[in-house]
């Protein structure tokens, strides 16, 4: 017998973030390292846990296995619970066959049974692959007072971004009239953060109507809320006023990570009272040399730098050894910079060493931020 | 390993740490920038395969279980054995001398009793050590002896330690304050549980004494072995010794040994964000832990978790444990700055050459 969760969350953490090229190679992009000692998903499943939703399903799909042992039993997100807790949902077989999720939509279609094992009211379905702190309780209520369906939350972009983005347009009490994925000539600045509460009736009507249509591709964006929206469902968005950003590409990633240096971040890893949780590291404290300098940077523990450290993420376990100098640039976790080597705007994969000597990367702003991935060797 | 337990002689107080020690015990002083001293011998017996441990704690326990939990950090919080918490008797802990107190294994015989494994493992919490069991155990096991204990060649005249005379590999006496270059005991030992239960029921009127004061007597009836150990090995005992062995860890031969990542020393999980470092920082031969934030000077220091030092500061050949802020133009040199102490703007603290301690 399973109590009752009227209120769960579904992660989808299945996507590969090919445009993260080499650091995406061998990990789902929500298993990439960010910010000296998370990894992506760590936001998403911290921002559960600190929105006291204690049931998660995180449905994983492209390369999976570091994701997985990652995720264990949930306990660094306090989600090793008896009741719920965190639950890993990869594609399996029925006695019909098995198959691929092949969409977002379809991933949640495909386990409509875990859901239902918890009779949950509603459903809050999450990405992977967001940086951002958000209490989900407050979109929650959002959604209960407009007596809702579904409720989407939203934040205005400038309007340079909204043609990569789902745009949609509000009335002034909130109710989504237009949903346009990806348009070329947005209406409005209002972009989808592609977190949804549904009701779960009206989730689990629209992806079973879904899953009998051979035309759809199975997706939130491009399908499920476009349906809903023409069938008159009360569609509503939640305005979310804070810091969240897509980290999917090279530039973002490394803009992002840059300005976690400021002193007065846009958005802050050091806040006490919305931890971001994550797996803990056993490592001593990082040491820092007698010829070592470093300013203007983050450093993780069991790091050793005897070089010299300017506006950078050194990630836990790296070393910076004699005469090197990492400057700009964001070294993943376990990576060697050797004697004398230059690691300029740069992102170095996780395991990786740039050899003595080597200048890896470059100052111009013209050249494109030098990236290399996991276990690589720079020589 | 499961033919040996652990057992943790946690329950040891000295007044040589003064206030170090006045909130919280010998084993549960922080060490290393995020780690308890406890976590030595935690740590190196989970390291060594040993699954069933039994901590003994102090009086003063708060700080200890508050630290230890069920065990999960050390993987401990099993169905089958695991982190046994057992208690410690109230009196008699402050001899100075008194590692082994009997009373404190006599209290918990059940927990002894009810083992099936052949071999204990005991070990006090103020040894900063990255010790292997396995080959003590395995030479235990081989030579057949009744005891074996640990020892090391001294490195300074002892005031606390027991000196050991060895003879071809059997431990013939004891003698107090072993000077430098003597053998000295390192407070861990291998013994087969049949013999320790014996010794509890043969010596339980005078339960108050150490377990080697009791045996001394009978070293040439018992066959016990001396095993020496050639690791970084460091007994704490007085603030003193706590200041220069925790600044020994500056030196990374000594780092690298103590937290190696292959048998990694494990310690309670506490969520921090990684060191920040802003600009005008300058930090110099210093460990700095995940959560802290420098905008100061850090010379020849080490930092525990979410330490503050602001613009201006300078810290110095000192110690800041946990939460502790220098503020603006503030000056540390020379002390052991006690959890959350918070040194004024433009304020001035020097230490002398002896570790002076400062309360948060």
């Amino acid at each position: 017998m399973v109590n009752k969760k009227p209120f769960i969350a579904m992660l989808l953490a299945g996507g590969q973030g090919s445009r993260l090229g080499a650091l995406t190679k061998h990990i789902a992009k929500p298993a990439v390292s960010f910010g000296g000692k998370y990894r992506i998903i760590d936001f998403a499943l911290s921002n559960c846990a600190n929105s006291h939703i204690d049931t998660v399903g995180v449905l994983t799909q492209y390369r999976p296995y570091l994701l997985n042992t990652y995720i264990g039993t949930g306990s660094s997100w306090d989600l090793d619970s008896h009741d719920g807790g965190v639950a890993i949902l990869p594609p399996y077989a029925t006695e019909t066959g098995g198959q691929w999720y092949a969409g977002t939509a379809d991933a949640i279609y495909q386990n409509l049974d875990y859901i239902n094992l918890y009779d949950p009211d509603y459903v809050i379905i999450l990405s992977g692959d967001h940086i951002y702190r958000m209490d989900y309780r407050k979109m929650l209520r959002t959604h209960m007072e407009n007596n809702a369906d579904l409720t989407i939350a939203v934040m205005t972009v400038p309007w340079e971004e909204a043609p990569r983005l789902g745009i949609l347009a509000a009335d002034e009490t909130g109710r989504i009239y237009d949903f346009e994925e990806k348009p070329k000539q947005p209406k409005s600045n209002l972009a989808s953060m592609g977190i949804y509460i549904f009701s779960k009736k009206v989730l689990e009507e629209s992806l079973i109507a879904d899953s009998r249509d051979p035309d759809s591709e199975h997706d939130f964006g491009k399908n499920i809320i476009p349906t809903l929206l023409g069938q008159g469902k009360r569609l509503f968005v939640h305005r979310f006023e804070g810091f969240w950003k897509d980290v999917g590409t090279i530039p973002s990633f490394h803009e992002t990570s840059m300005d976690l240096l400021e002193a007065e971040p846009q958005f802050d890893l050091r806040g006490q009272d919305f931890p971001i949780l994550t797996q803990d590291d056993s490592l001593p404290p990082h040491y820092v040399g007698p010829n070592g300098s470093v300013e203007r940077s983050f450093v993780g523990n069991g790091s050793i730098i005897l070089g010299d450290v300017r506006h950078s993420i050194i990630s836990n376990g790296s070393t910076v050894q004699e005469g090197a100098e990492v400057v700009d640039s964001i070294l993943l976790p376990d990576v060697t910079v050797e004697k004398g080597a230059k690691v300029v705007r740069a992102i170095v994969g996780e395991g990786a060493t740039v050899k003595a000597g080597v200048t890896f990367g470059s100052a111009d702003l013209n050249v494109p931020i030098a990236v290399v991935g996991d276990d690589a060797v720079v020589e | 390993m499961d033919r040996v337990i652990g057992l943790i002689a946690a329950n040891y107080e000295t007044k040589g740490l003064g206030e170090l020690t006045e909130e919280r015990t010998v084993a549960s002083l922080p060490y290393g920038g995020k780690y308890r001293v406890v976590d030595f011998p935690m740590s190196n017996m989970v390291n060594s395969g040993i699954k069933t441990i039994g901590l003994i704690t102090p009086y003063k326990y708060r700080s200890i279980i508050d630290h230890v939990g069920a065990g999960k950090a050390w993987d401990l919080d099993r169905k089958n054995g695991g982190l046994f918490v057992l208690p410690g008797s109230v009196f008699g802990v402050h001899s100075e001398n008194s590692h082994f107190l009997l009373r404190d294994l006599r209290r918990n015989l059940v927990f002894l009793e009810r083992s099936p494994a052949p071999y204990i493992l005991v070990s006090s919490a103020n040894v900063i050590s990255h010790m292997d069991y396995r080959p003590l155990i395995q030479e235990h096991i081989k030579s057949g002896a009744d005891i074996t204990m640990v020892y090391n060649t001294a490195d300074r005249d002892e005031t606390y330690r027991v000196g050991l005379n060895v003879e071809n590999g059997r431990v013939t006496s004891f003698k107090p304050q072993p000077r430098k270059y003597e053998e000295a005991f390192l407070d861990t030992f291998v013994i087969t549980r049949e013999l320790l239960l014996k010794v509890l029921e043969w010596y339980s009127a005078i339960d108050y004494l150490d377990f080697f004061e009791a045996i001394e007597g009978d070293l040439d009836k018992m066959d016990v072995r001396g095993y020496k150990y050639e690791g970084y090995a460091r007994a704490v005992f007085t603030s003193s010794d706590y200041f220069d062995y925790s600044m020994e860890i500056l030196n990374l031969d000594v780092a690298n040994e103590l937290f190696s990542r292959e048998r990694p020393l494990s310690t309670k999980a506490v969520e921090e964000a990684p060191a920040k470092y802003l600009e005008g920082a300058k930090v110099r031969n210093s460990m700095v832990t995940a959560g802290s934030l420098i905008e100061g000077e850090v010379d020849h220091s080490i930092l525990f978790r979410g330490v503050h030092v602001c613009k201006g500061a300078r810290v110095r050949n000192s110690i800041i444990m946990q939460r502790c802020v220098i503020e603006e133009g503030a000056v540390v040199e020379n002390v052991i700055l006690d959890k959350s102490a918070v040194v004024k703007a433009g304020s001035v603290i020097k230490g002398t050459g002896e570790a002076t301690v400062i309360m948060g």
